[in-house]
């Protein structure tokens, strides 16, 4: 059970959007966020989810699995989008006591709903088609400049490569002492609070003991390996940029560019 | 009728995602009482998901887990209560040690039972000398022991629950010949005692051939063969394709038969390989 949560979201695959660069996949979400914040007029809403869905198209990924990726957060966006039609000012077209709704209130509303689920649904995709080591390392890779300003840029992305490595580990381990304790009759969430407590250390303790030692071991066999961090180190898969990075770079200016003229142009609204 | 049944079991990890892993298919076995059962099948066979059925960890997809004739999973409240009587080891069974002293964490399970405290000790004693420790480990700490001695100490640990079938998943990997000796007698210490059926996972027939009665042998999640110890050795071949090694003396036994000597093949221990070739030589010296 744990084990689904850590392995993250990815679904391995070959598509054009899991072929991309990490690092541009995490500059092009970026840009990509920007995008839908920019976002104002009902044609470049419009153009908003025809991006949306060419995206889901390239990424190859079931568009059921990117809306379920939105699901928790629909009652959090019809609650804003709901407030925002009660409080923007413009025709009124329907009033009861204090309650207004007028034709701007339900154009803001109904954008920022459309944009919200584009939002979560897009940064869905980069979660779907990149490992979480992938992330990691186009994340250091996009990080390095800082190290000019002694940031310890190596050091923190080996912590947080060691971390990705070891999670579905532990996590398997937490599994295992789990199972084994319940075939002696361990129970959870059950009785009083104190109970309920207690219950966890013959689990906690054991997955302690464990990550320790793991620990132990993978320090000597970093030591015995020579390990003396960034400077000099080469990697075995180093980060190349291609050709369908620049085109995708391209692609997403000249979209991001299509947005600011489709909000320009004169519409009803 | 047969003390624990699986009938037809079915078992997929992460169902419906990417990961899927049909890891059994159609499995069926029976396990009766007093009996021991060695259950045999190359990594990744799927021996450590089948035994998470026999106590109600895992839930089968599709199947039946039948304990004394009760389907399991028609009341899951009872579940826990069954896990008493079906004591079950996990693989490294010395990780899950987490109290101070050898004798509170083997009271671990007899206090889940609820048992008093005079009768706790009382098991906590008993189980102790069950897998050959004195008194004397009572008091200290089960993280200074040795690694055969931690791991004999977690069997205690389900041994005091007094379980009806005992099941042990690869309980001597790891071990120094030593300590499996010392596991293996305190094994069959407890079958004598208790008359309990044991369920003995390994991917080593060497480890097991003088323990069972019968083996069931898994092949990527399904049950390739189920029998007599005897008869499961004699398809040597069998095994081999699947991946699996049959004990030294057999295959001794097998080099002579296929060099043309009528020797009987069906043996499995040393003693018995012995005895086999001894009276092969005392046959062939007669004119
Ligand atoms: N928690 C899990 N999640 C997904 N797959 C698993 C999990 N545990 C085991 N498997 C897979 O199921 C299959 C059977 O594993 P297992 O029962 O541990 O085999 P064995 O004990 O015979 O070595 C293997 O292919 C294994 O990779
Ligand atoms: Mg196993």
């Amino acid at each position: 059970m744990t084990r689904d949560l850590t392995v993250g979201q990815f679904i391995p695959g070959h598509s054009l959007m899991h072929r991309l660069d990490p690092r541009t996949k995490l500059m092009l979400t970026f840009l990509f966020i920007i995008q839908v914040f920019l976002t104002k007029s009902a044609l470049s809403l419009l153009f908003l989810l025809l991006l949306l869905w060419i995206y889901i198209v390239c990424a190859q990924v079931p568009a059921q699995k990117v809306f379920r990726a939105v699901r928790p957060i629909i009652p959090v966006i019809i609650v804003t989008a709901l407030l925002n039609i009660f409080y923007v000012s413009g025709h009124v077209l329907w009033h009861y006591a204090f309650l207004r709704i007028t034709d701007q209130g339900l154009f803001t509303g109904f954008t920022l709903l459309v944009r919200l689920i584009t939002l979560i649904a897009g940064c869905s995709l980069i979660t779907y088609t990149t490992s979480l080591n992938a992330l990691a390392s186009g994340l250091e890779q996009l990080l390095a400049p800082l190290k000019r300003l002694h940031f310890p840029v190596n050091e923190l992305s080996m912590t947080l490569s060691i971390t990705l490595r070891f999670l579905p580990t532990l996590a398997e381990e937490l599994d295992r002492i789990i199972e084994a304790q319940k075939a002696r009759g361990a129970q959870f969430g059950t009785g009083t609070i104190l109970n309920r407590i207690r219950a966890f250390f013959p689990v906690i303790l054991p997955l302690f003991m464990s990550a320790f030692r793991r620990a132990f071991e993978l320090t000597n066999a970093i030591e015995c390996r020579c390990y003396h961090g960034g400077e000099g180190r080469t990697k075995l898969h180093p980060l190349k940029l291609r050709r369908l990075d620049y085109a995708a770079v391209i692609f997403f200016l000249a979209a991001f560019a299509m947005t600011l003229i489709f909000n320009g142009i004169r519409q009803p609204f | 009728m047969a003390l624990i049944e699986l009938k037809n079991i079915n078992y997929c990890y992460s169902l419906g995602t990417a990961f899927e892993k049909h890891a059994l298919r159609d499995v069926s076995m029976a396990v009766d009482a007093g009996e021991s059962v060695g259950l045999i099948g190359h990594t990744g066979s799927g021996k450590s998901t089948l035994i998470r059925h026999f106590n109600g960890l895992l839930r089968p997809n599709s199947g039946q887990v039948l304990y004394q004739g009760n389907d399991l999973w028609k009341k899951p409240n009872e579940i826990r209560s069954i896990r008493f009587q079906i004591g079950l080891v996990f693989q490294y069974p010395e990780t899950q040690i987490f109290e101070e002293t050898v004798g509170k964490d083997i009271a671990y399970g007899p206090r889940n039972m609820g048992l008093d405290q005079e009768e706790i000790n009382a098991r906590i004693r008993e189980s102790l000398q069950c897998v050959g420790l004195d008194k004397s480990y009572l008091e200290r700490n089960p993280f200074r022991l040795s690694g055969g001695e931690m791991r004999r100490v977690a069997i205690a640990g389900v041994l005091a629950m007094r379980p009806k079938v005992l099941i042990l998943d690869e309980p001597a990997a790891g071990l120094d010949p030593e300590g499996r000796h010392a596991l293996f007698d305190a094994l069959h210490q407890y079958r004598r005692k208790s008359g309990a059926a044991v369920v003995l996972v390994s991917h080593s027939m060497e480890d097991i051939a003088d323990f069972v009665d019968r083996v069931v042998v898994l092949d990527q999640g399904s049950v390739a063969l189920d029998g007599p110890v005897a008869s499961i050795f004699a398809q040597a071949e069998k095994l081999v394709s699947i991946g699996l090694d049959i004990p030294q003396s057999t295959k001794v036994l097998l080099g002579l038969k296929a060099k043309g000597y009528s020797v009987k093949t069906a043996a499995y221990t040393v003693e018995q390989a012995e005895r086999e070739l001894l009276c092969f030589l005392k046959e062939a010296d007669r004119p």
